[in-house]
């Protein structure tokens, strides 16, 4: 063990994801010098961060967790970016197909559009989706009658903000909001849920459901637009974040992994391993968390310092797998991505030959496409054989998209750890905020308990500005300004200040 | 010949179809890089960005301007300083008389107006950046001396009074930057003052509003005490949807070929300059001088890179923005129109900071 008073730092960041950098850039331009330590041994950048290459007729490709929406919502993250001339140039999205297969029986529809552009305004813009032809093929009389109880669901939703109210809803799960929807209209938002939590409707907390559809499509009709990041997670945005923190005086360790993190009269002792050398002591005046829930549940059981009054509440960390399929031929048209939902393995899909840089190059050089899925559980689907997993995989898309059958030339698979979050508002007392109840210690990331409105990569970014924020203002530095989120559109914001007025008053 | 306006309704036509690839509702054309200012705002050609700096010959400016007249008739000149070209002086009446651009609006920084008076009978616009009317403030946002800066303030004064004389309209543009959020709202006191139009946008930096303007609730009440004003009869050019995209930097359709733009060597930037410049496979250029129409240039770029995207938020560039919202809503520009006399005046689509 180092001797820690010979290895003091001023500020640690456990974690080099989005929470980690972001917070760790905004301390490093007020002048400190943040160390980071980061378990993974290859890359920096999370769930964000690119992997290792796989090759395909002589074409580089690089594997990556699987996140490529930055949405316009996610007003902190692009700001910070714009600001250090590390903004990539992103790609528009241009449509989401929902692709739902009932007893065998496969329909398409185009929704992305019709949501983000239509002429009515937040909360009436669903019933743009009831002029497309396809998707009312998609519908049949069971939903037409439960639209009512789908429109009384939506607008509870619009009465409550579970994060800005910091209202855990109890044990409430999606599947109670659903349980009597039909199932065409319970299958698309069962699968945007998803999407968004990688886990069933009995499973998904319903505090983290309903904030999740007002981030990004309740409240405004533009929330749902968005864009896709020109390369893999790494290249386009960990490791040119992760460069500029470094310029800014940024230490950052990878493959560093903290183990306990123990009380020091002048602050906190943290052990780490590194592979093939024994546990290092560093100590520090702050700390701050930035890693993903799970990890951060196992160092703080793990550290007899950090008692707390009460059981923490941890949201859950989730398993999930990338599949991605290249064919020698291209799809018939269609949108650049979207949802699989009822009688598929998969969840959703990309088309990685419109949306990424190097994918397009080798598109138009060899006319061929491909596609990335995602499989968000459940459990026992993941602990199936990879072979059997792509089997499955290809088995689904070409299921949807028969023009591919006997085009396939390649597949990978990558098996992500339970890392996706899947959110929930937890009670003040048991889910961690920004500030802990231990002296000199904050948190950030996609999990942690704060009234801002922002999901995944936008939580992440500004709860690690907001973190960096509580290190500067106890040193009397200059703290960070924020971006406020748009507000909502003027009829749904009539409605939502109507019914919280209303619980009010029946509250008194 | 194609112009603005059959461009506009052909234009609704597409958008009815769901095809994103508009015709030009005005052209901007680069017709040099050369600068003798450096606003320490401009992305694209600050003087200390020109190294070197481009001025195509007479013969290759031609060239370029008649393959543009094929696809609009609505022209926007602008640079590095336009006035620094050596043959600008006959490049307009040839834009003008003999291509027959309807409408030609030239951006310019004003400074050498004296010595280029020839132009101004051949303008319809003549828009000017004038982001203080302080000298002593105004001269370090524009990298010159205070001399210089006021000799620009006093030219304005001087063509304001003679906008009837040359049948032209003169805009001020005002860039709002962090430095002069106090001072903006005596640029439209000057505007109104003179009898001048006064478009506002936002400095961008790297494609993207100034961070400090983003964060700055000073900014956003300029804004909202701009469109009151312009409610009110003040001559703030810019639609209202446009200066409420501005006042939360809300998302926005983009349609980029409404307003494309072209380099002094005649390269057509597809779909636009943000994209364009990153140098991958979703944007890039074609030259002009090789080919024979607008048409066949656009054909070919779609052909190569795909149709352009909207709902993009890769850039919030403001010369994107307001052609982009007049044409997606038409009922907006309309009512715009019918309701401002300063939108009737001084073409929306010409309010660009270049």
């Amino acid at each position: 063990m180092t001797d820690p008073d010979t290895n003091t730092h001023e500020v640690v960041i456990i974690g080099a994801g989005v929470a980690g950098l972001s917070a760790a850039l905004h301390l490093a331009e007020r002048g400190l010098k943040p160390l980071i330590l980061e378990a993974e041994p290859d890359f920096v950048g999370g769930r964000v961060a690119g992997g290792e290459e796989v090759e395909v007729d002589g074409w580089r490709f690089r594997q990556e967790h699987g996140i490529h929406g930055i949405w316009s919502p996610y007003k902190n993250l692009q700001a910070m970016l714009a600001r250090h001339g590390i903004r990539p140039r992103f790609v528009p999205a241009m449509e989401e197909e929902w692709i739902y297969r009932k007893h065998g029986r496969i329909k398409k529809a185009a929704v992305g559009t019709a949501i983000r552009y239509s002429p009515l305004a937040a909360p009436l813009h669903y019933l743009n989706l009831f002029v497309r032809p396809r998707f009312l093929r998609m519908l049949s009389l069971r939903d037409w009658l439960s639209l009512p109880l789908v429109w009384g669901g939506l607008m509870w939703g619009v009465g409550v903000d579970p994060l800005a109210e910091n209202q855990p809803l109890g044990e409430l799960r999606l599947s109670d909001l659903v349980k009597h929807w039909a199932p065409a209209v319970r299958a698309f938002f069962v699968g945007l849920a998803r999407n968004g939590f990688s886990a069933t409707p009995e499973d998904v907390p319903l505090s983290g459901f309903i904030g999740f559809l007002r981030f990004y499509t309740l409240m405004r009709r533009d929330s749902w637009a968005f864009s896709y990041m020109p390369m893999d997670g790494g290249t386009s945005l960990a490791e040119p974040l992760a460069e500029k923190a470094a310029q800014f005086g940024t230490a950052i360790k990878i493959g560093a992994r903290v183990t306990r993190v123990a009380k020091t009269t002048r602050g906190w002792l943290i052990d780490y391993t590194q592979a093939g050398s024994e546990t290092t002591s560093i100590s520090t005046r702050q700390l701050i968390f930035a890693t993903d829930s799970p990890n951060t549940e196992k160092i703080i059981s793990n550290s007899p310092d950090l008692p707390t009054s009460q059981d923490l509440f941890w949201p859950q960390g989730l398993e999930t797998a990338v599949v991605r399929i290249w064919y020698d031929t291209i799809p018939k048209k269609l949108g650049e991505g979207g949802i699989f939902t009822g009688e598929f393995t998969i969840h959703n899909f990309f088309w990685l030959h419109i949306i990424q840089d190097q994918y397009r190059r080798w598109h138009r050089e060899t006319g061929g496409s491909a596609i990335e899925v995602h499989i968000y559980g459940p459990p026992a689907t993941l602990q199936e054989p990879d072979a059997v997993l792509i089997s499955r995989a290809t088995a689904d898309v070409q299921a949807a998209f028969p023009e591919l059958r006997g085009h396939r030339i390649h597949q990978s698979i990558q098996r992500n750890p339970p890392t996706h979050t899947m959110f929930a508002v937890g009670s003040p007392e048991q889910h961690l905020g920004i500030e802990t109840p231990w002296e000199g210690i904050f948190c950030c990331g996609d999990w942690v308990r704060d009234t801002s409105p922002a999901y995944f990569l936008e939580r992440a970014c500004i709860t690690g500005i907001f973190a960096a924020n509580q290190v500067l203002e106890s040193r009397q530095i200059q703290t960070w300004p924020t971006l406020a989120y748009p507000a909502p559109e003027r009829f749904v914001g009539w409605i939502e200040q109507r019914m919280i007025r209303g619980r009010r008053k029946r509250v008194k | 010949m194609p112009g603005a306006r059959s461009n506009y309704l052909r234009n609704l036509v597409k958008l009815a179809r769901g095809d994103s690839l508009l015709d030009p509702l005005i052209v901007t054309y680069y017709v040099t890089t050369n600068c003798n200012l450096n606003c320490i705002y401009c992305e694209d050609f600050g003087s200390r960005l020109n190294d070197p700096s481009q001025i195509p010959t007479f013969e290759e400016v031609r060239e370029v301007l008649k393959v543009i007249r094929t696809g609009s008739d609505h022209l926007l000149l602008t640079g590095g300083e336009p006035l620094t070209h050596p043959q600008i002086d006959y490049i307009l009446p040839y834009a003008k008389e003999e291509l027959g651009f309807k409408q030609i609006t030239m951006l310019s920084n004003g400074l050498l107006l004296p010595q280029h008076q020839a132009v101004l009978p051949h303008l319809d616009r003549l828009v000017i950046s004038i982001d203080s009317i302080e000298a002593e403030v105004w001269h370090r946002l524009i990298g010159t001396t205070v001399k210089y800066a006021q000799k620009i303030l006093d030219n304005v004064v001087h063509y304001a009074a003679e906008q009837k004389k040359y049948g032209l309209q003169i805009v001020v543009n005002c860039v709002l930057t962090p430095q002069n959020l106090d001072s903006a709202w005596d640029v439209l006191e000057f505007c109104r003052a003179h009898n001048l139009l006064v478009g506002f946008s936002p400095q961008a930096l790297h494609n993207w509003p100034a961070y400090e303007l983003l964060v700055s609730a000073e900014f956003k009440t300029l804004v909202e005490k701009l469109i009151s004003a312009k409610k009110a009869g003040a001559p703030v050019l810019g639609s209202l949807a446009y200066l409420e995209t501005l006042s939360d930097f809300s998302t926005y359709k983009c349609y980029p070929t409404t307003a494309p733009r072209v380099m002094p060597d005649g390269e057509l930037i597809y779909p636009c300059r943000p994209v364009e410049k990153e140098k991958d496979s979703f944007g890039g250029s074609i030259n002009l001088k090789t080919v024979q129409s607008w048409d066949q240039a656009i054909s070919s770029l779609e052909e190569q890179f795909g149709a352009p995207p909207i709902s993009c938020t890769s850039c919030y560039q403001q010369c994107y923005i307001e052609p982009s919202l007049m044409q997606a809503q038409p009922l907006d520009y309309l009512t715009e129109l019918v309701k401002f006399s300063p939108s009737r005046k001084g073409s929306l689509a010409t309010h660009t900071p270049g």
